[in-house]
């Protein structure tokens, strides 16, 4: 006889399914269906064309262009992203006057909007006046091109993005940490092992199933990241910042293109979802027993 | 039968109290559809402009004991809010748009209630009216013209005269840049990012020069031999004046431009008569050292301005005459009070407006006479051509909005001053993205 605590949790399990359902089941569906039709805006009468949406967003040069380039920006953000916030962590997790303090301020830019990020951002990198364009001319370094070449402006792009998320990965891995026997530690250290082999063959180690989980995250939020791209360049200059998710919307919203940007969309999620499966087929979320 | 009393409440009343607010609730948006209601979608979320439309509101529910609610969004999200309140049911009656492919497409779709009679009632400037079909959909507050300004104590201190020329445009900012006041001063700032303040900006050149996109057929002119030509001579011209600017203008937007001529970064800027109010919040010592002229061409014989404009569509609504009799009721006093909002950059489309002692009254407009001068010369001069990429053809379509929103002539910039390519190539490559953006 099912006991009143297994009433709560299929109660929580059947209202989480059907606000999936409704809330993330819904738009996909939405978007496949759309990505069948052509449309000029979303109050126009759709018009079924089967696959030709597919079919004219894969011959196109810019598609594989947005590809190569949320690729570049989810894969170095993430490394960048998963080095530092390692290093922050370990830092973090050393014992040292005002630590509670430095923990706070470390998770501070996590914590702003990116709306405010990307003005900061751009005020410090303004072409003339910004701060750090300013200090880098006076130190001798000449006028950084933050956004007036195609691969600084995606590497100032992976910057602020790297600046914004990297504290999300120092907390989970400062938490990771903090999981860690001591006994493990000195253990390594009767056997000889140094700083250096105790990251390797003991830190790194334990951290694998927090790592695993960050960067699944990590790498589906920053293949869709839309707001800090979108915010600093608008996919330019010339296309070297337009990832998917930017050429999704462009097409939908501003090309009056709906089922172009729907059919954009979609390869996109099917392609990520594709990766992911790879990725847990390679790193499962739980020990093989 | 005792009752448990809560704090002088008992339960049967606190639950019929809930039953009846619940009920309420429900029958609510019923309630809702009854009451007579016009609801406005602003897209001027300037203070002035908001109180200029909440007053007339007011006075509105006033007089014709109807309630006129103001929703406010920056312009750039009027059309994606109206589109989202017809596809959830409560479209406005009155909304803003400011993009010529946005009124096509709702008339299209037939969400907009035509206002031809209410157009045709007053005599409006060049250029301005959109018909769709031969109705009338927009009811246009403003003209958003953008031409040059330039430093007329520099001007006047290094003897120049006012270019007629692109060559004598460059000559004057290279002679106009040196150092202020320990800040270097730059000859020109004009945006060249993925941005509508770069087509809005920086092609007006090519206007002057007699380049166009379409014909009258919609065959692709910009991709002829002639325009060819003379667009790769814009691009030579722009590769030198790129080089009295200040770095960063591909992030530089509106802001940035306002921000470079007002703080004396800049000699010379483009804008519309904003720039003029800003000077006189923020630069008063600037307010009356500028001067204005429309783009040059290359040979000195005809000069252009880029095409702007604003206005309000009444849509289709059960409130649609209703809405049709406010703005009626509007078009006049209240009109005249919206514009004086923004009363340098708010250039009135209406004709009537110009000869109008009520508008003419304004503080600014009074001191800045020379300057509306100068704007209401735009519409008259017939040696003065007004276009923009979203504008061109011979009626609205979404084939010259979608080169406008692909980049088009931003990145055709960029391929010159970034990535030094030959101003043929850069051509020829604009001519590709077009050809693909409108068979998208």
């Amino acid at each position: 006889m099912p006991s009143r605590y297994d009433w709560v949790i299929w109660t929580v399990f059947w209202s989480g399914l059907a606000l999936t359902a409704l809330f993330v089941g819904g738009p996909v569906l939405d978007a496949l269906w759309l990505s069948l039709h052509q449309a000029s805006s979303f109050i126009a009468e759709p018009r079924f064309v089967g696959l030709a949406n597919y079919g004219r967003v894969v011959v196109d040069p810019e598609f594989w262009r947005a590809m190569g380039n949320g690729l570049f920006y989810a894969l170095t953000s993430i490394g960048l992203q998963v080095v530092l916030g390692i290093a922050f962590a370990l830092v973090l997790n050393q014992t040292f006057p005002a630590q509670r303090l430095v923990r706070g301020l470390a998770t501070l830019p996590y914590l702003l909007p990116t709306v405010v990020v990307a003005l900061t951002f751009q005020w410090l990198s303004d072409g003339s006046v910004g701060l750090v364009t300013v200090l880098m001319r006076d130190l001798g370094f000449g006028t950084i091109p933050w956004f007036e070449q195609p691969w600084t402006a995606r590497m100032s792009v992976v910057l602020a993005s790297v600046w914004l998320w990297t504290p999300f990965v120092t907390i989970c891995v400062l938490a990771g940490l903090q999981t860690i026997p001591p006994a493990l530690y000195e253990a390594a250290r009767v056997d000889g092992a140094g700083p250096v082999a105790l990251f390797w063959h003991v830190t790194l180690p334990q951290l694998k199933p927090v790592l695993t989980v960050v960067v699944l995250l990590r790498g589906i939020w920053m293949f869709n990241k839309f707001d800090i791209i979108w915010l600093l360049t608008k996919g330019g200059p010339l296309g070297a910042t337009e990832h998917l998710p930017i050429m999704a919307y462009k097409r939908a919203f501003s090309l009056f293109d709906v089922g172009g940007g729907a059919a954009v969309a979609t390869l996109s999620f099917l392609m990520l979802s594709i990766v992911v499966t790879i990725y847990l087929r390679l790193f499962p979320l739980e020990e093989k027993r | 039968m005792t009752t448990r009393k809560t704090g002088g409440l008992s339960r049967r009343s606190l639950l019929t109290a809930g039953a009846g607010a619940a009920a309420a609730t429900i029958y609510m948006p019923a309630v809702h559809s009854q009451v007579h209601e016009l609801r406005f979608l602003n897209g001027e979320p300037a203070v002035d402009s908001v109180r200029a439309l909440r007053v007339a509101a007011a006075q509105y529910e006033k007089e014709r004991r109807i309630k006129v609610t103001i929703d406010t969004v920056p312009s750039g999200d009027a059309y994606t809010r109206t589109v989202s309140a017809i596809k959830g049911g409560r479209p406005y009656d009155i909304s803003t748009l400011i993009f010529v492919a946005h009124v096509l497409t709702l008339a299209n779709e037939g969400q907009l209630t035509p206002i031809t009679e209410l157009v045709n009632r007053h005599k409006w400037g060049k250029r301005i009216l959109f018909p769709v079909n031969g109705q009338h959909y927009w009811y246009m507050y403003d003209y958003n013209l953008c031409w040059l300004f330039y430093r007329k104590d520099l001007y006047d201190s290094a003897k120049l005269e006012p270019p007629k020329t692109w060559a004598q445009l460059l000559e004057n900012c290279r002679k106009t840049s040196g150092t202020e006041g320990g800040s270097q001063r730059f000859g020109m700032a004009t945006p060249i990012g993925n941005n509508d303040a770069t087509n809005w900006m920086s092609l007006a050149y090519m206007w002057a020069d007699g380049i166009s996109l379409f014909d009258d057929k919609w065959t692709n002119t910009f991709a002829s031999e002639e325009n060819r030509k003379r667009a790769a001579a814009y691009l030579d011209f722009f590769g030198e004046m790129y080089k009295t600017m200040p770095p960063g203008m591909t992030q530089a937007g509106f802001g940035t431009i306002t921000a470079a001529y007002s703080s004396g970064q800049a000699a010379h800027a483009p804008y519309a008569g904003r720039l003029i109010e800003i000077l006189e919040q923020r630069a008063p010592q600037l307010a009356d050292k500028y001067g204005m002229m429309p783009y040059p061409d290359s040979a000195g014989k005809q000069a252009a301005v880029n095409h702007g404009y604003d206005g309000w569509v009444v849509g289709k609504t059960p409130m649609a005459e209703e809405a049709v009799r406010f703005l009626e009721w509007f078009s006049d006093a209240h009109y005249i009070n919206f514009l004086h909002s923004a009363p340098l950059h708010f250039q009135p489309p209406r004709l009537d407006i110009y000869e109008d002692a009520r508008w003419r009254a304004h503080p600014l407009i009074e001191k800045h006479a020379g300057a509306v001068k100068t704007m209401q010369g735009f519409l008259d001069d017939p040696n003065i051509v007004i276009r923009s990429v979203d504008t061109e053809g011979p009626a609205p379509d979404l084939r010259p909005a979608k080169i406008f929103e692909s980049w088009v002539f931003p990145e055709m910039l960029q391929n010159k001053v970034l990535k030094n390519l030959s101003s043929q190539d850069c051509v020829s490559q604009a001519v590709e993205k077009m050809n693909r953006a409108i068979a998208g």
